[in-house]
């Protein structure tokens, strides 16, 4: 094991808290529980400023000591500082005050929240001596360690169902990655790629490099933080899929706290999921401290985890914040997407529609008070669902080349606007 | 040339390695009252090793370690779902969105 550990003190069981050396390592072995990394913050406090951060490019790498790299970052320079916008027009529509969205559409380079996480674990990679890196994915994942490893000059597998679709596919394909194709159901393919990530010595990102690459979705607090000008929103609302980044964001908003970079103040990590994967609201809702397992059936495909690892601590992070949960039909989910971009001018996947419907859900029930302010997390571009929404947002109306024929078409909307 | 590759390894022996599986088990509520892990035991020749638990009216988890050669472990498995058992490997779901 390398010396040199940065600002990270061990990886530390989440059930036991035994702890274990900063290696490529995700379970404790005595329980199988799941590692997460500890920090120093004694001496992070020491070492970071508001100043400090505020004086470095805008990249997530400017909490670099909060992210469990030991040097400076190898992998995705760029990565981060997406825009919170200010949403107005989307506030009024949810009757709310104070309405913000967090918009990781435009994240870099694969427009998804997950060039955070991939960026942290391929720098760590490389920390640690790795030369080639894995993952098991269904889509955004895929394209981001394709992206981030070929930019590295890394090697790179990627491991997808046989069956996904064609452009999913291409977007990992096309940046030169191994991508290898497994037939088989669900819970078959995933034990397999299990497999494989503990018999061949690579960074499997989401496997043995999991509890760093958990780490970076911090990155999206801390960001919505200082954005916010050094303070956390009273309410955030996140789509749950395994539930880690409900949890991170949570956490980062801890470690802000700790360290006296925002005032310490309640707020609330709300929840949202599709109505066809349901597991974590579902229990939320039932006031269960545990979830229990289902068959995914929804449109929103990159929340479609029928057993999410970290569904029981997104369920404890909600009971300690007092948050709530909620879900959305397929219908509400599309309508949540075109909300969102008919008043922002954001174009989310449906993801995003899942927490713009559950957001409206959370206001209309009093979950969400409307002098709150409100922080949505928009998690990945609309361009990689576009299937979800085909015949969905209309059509456009076709005319013969004369003005006529469109002046007519004007007239004829005009006076159809009136008799509305 | 290439059906003579496919034929050469389909002929090779494929060698049935002792091997340690880390598991998650979800019962449904019908099963959790039935000896699931000592009938597995039983029927197959692998060693089981419960690393936590939890089970309430609702739902029964168990985290396993299954030791013994994979000509053993792969039924094994198989047979679990066929009780209604869910099978995950212990990172959960490897595959991600």
């Amino acid at each position: 094991m390398e010396k040199q550990v940065g600002f990270m003190k061990a990886l530390k069981c989440r059930e036991c808290a035994r702890e274990y050396p900063l290696a490529a390592t995700h379970v404790c072995e005595f329980d199988f529980g799941p590692l997460e990394v500890v920090y120093d913050y004694a001496r992070i406090g020491a070492s970071l400023s508001r100043e400090k951060i505020m004086a470095r490019p805008p990249t997530m790498w400017r909490y670099r000591e909060l992210l469990p790299i030991a040097h400076e970052p190898t992998v995705g320079f760029q990565v981060g500082y997406t825009p919170l916008v200010k949403a107005n027009r989307l506030a009024k529509k949810l009757g709310l005050r104070e309405l913000w969205i967090k918009n990781d559409t435009v994240n870099y380079p694969t427009l998804s929240f997950k060039d955070r996480v991939v960026s942290v674990a391929l720098s760590r990679a490389r920390e640690l001596g790795f030369t080639t890196v894995a993952c098991a994915s269904t889509g955004n994942l895929a394209n981001s360690v394709a992206a981030n490893a070929a930019s590295a000059g890394l090697k790179s597998y990627v491991f997808i169902p046989a069956d996904l679709e064609q452009g999913k596919v291409i977007n990992s394909l096309v940046y030169g990655a191994n991508v290898i194709g497994i037939r088989g159901h669900y819970d078959e393919v995933n034990r397999l790629c299990a497999e494989i990530a503990g018999k061949f010595g690579w960074a499997f990102v989401n496997v043995n490099m999991r509890p760093y690459y958990a780490e970076g979705s911090k990155s999206m607090g801390f960001e919505i933080m200082e954005q916010l000008g050094w303070q956390i929103p009273q309410h955030t609302v996140v789509c749950m899929a395994s539930g880690s980044l409900l949890t991170k964001i949570h956490k980062s908003y801890q470690e802000f706290s700790k360290l006296g970079l925002v005032n310490e103040a309640s707020y609330k990590v709300h929840g949202a999921q599709a109505t066809g994967c349901s597991p974590i609201s579902t229990a939320q809702k039932a006031g269960l401290d545990f979830f229990k397992p289902v068959k995914p059936n929804t449109i929103a495909k990159s929340l479609a985890i029928g057993t999410p690892a970290d569904g029981f601590y997104a369920l404890k992070v909600m009971k300690e914040t007092g948050a709530s949960s909620d879900d959305v039909t397929d219908d509400e989910i599309r309508e949540g997407i075109r909300l969102l971009a008919e008043c922002e001018g954001i174009f989310a996947e449906t993801a995003g529609g899942v927490t713009v419907g559950v957001a409206k859900k959370l206001v209309a029930s009093g979950k969400i008070p409307v002098n709150d302010s409100v922080v949505l997390c928009i998690t990945g571009h609309g361009l990689k669902t576009l299937d979800a929404v085909v015949g969905h947002v209309g059509r456009p109306r076709e005319i013969r080349p004369s003005l006529r024929e469109f002046e007519a078409l004007l007239d004829a909307e005009a006076k159809s606007a009136i008799t509305v | 040339m290439a059906a003579k590759i496919k034929k050469v390894l389909l002929k090779k022996p494929v060698k049935d390695i002792t091997q340690k599986t880390r598991l998650w088990l979800m019962y449904p509520a019908k099963q959790i009252t039935h000896p699931v892990i000592w009938e597995l035991s039983q029927k197959f020749k692998v060693v089981t090793n419960v690393r936590q638990a939890s089970v309430t009216d609702e739902i029964g988890v168990v985290c396993l370690e299954l030791e013994g050669p994979r000509s053993e472990i792969t039924p094994a498995i198989k047979w679990l779902e066929k009780k209604g058992v869910k099978v995950e490997p212990v990172e959960i779901n490897v595959l991600e969105s």
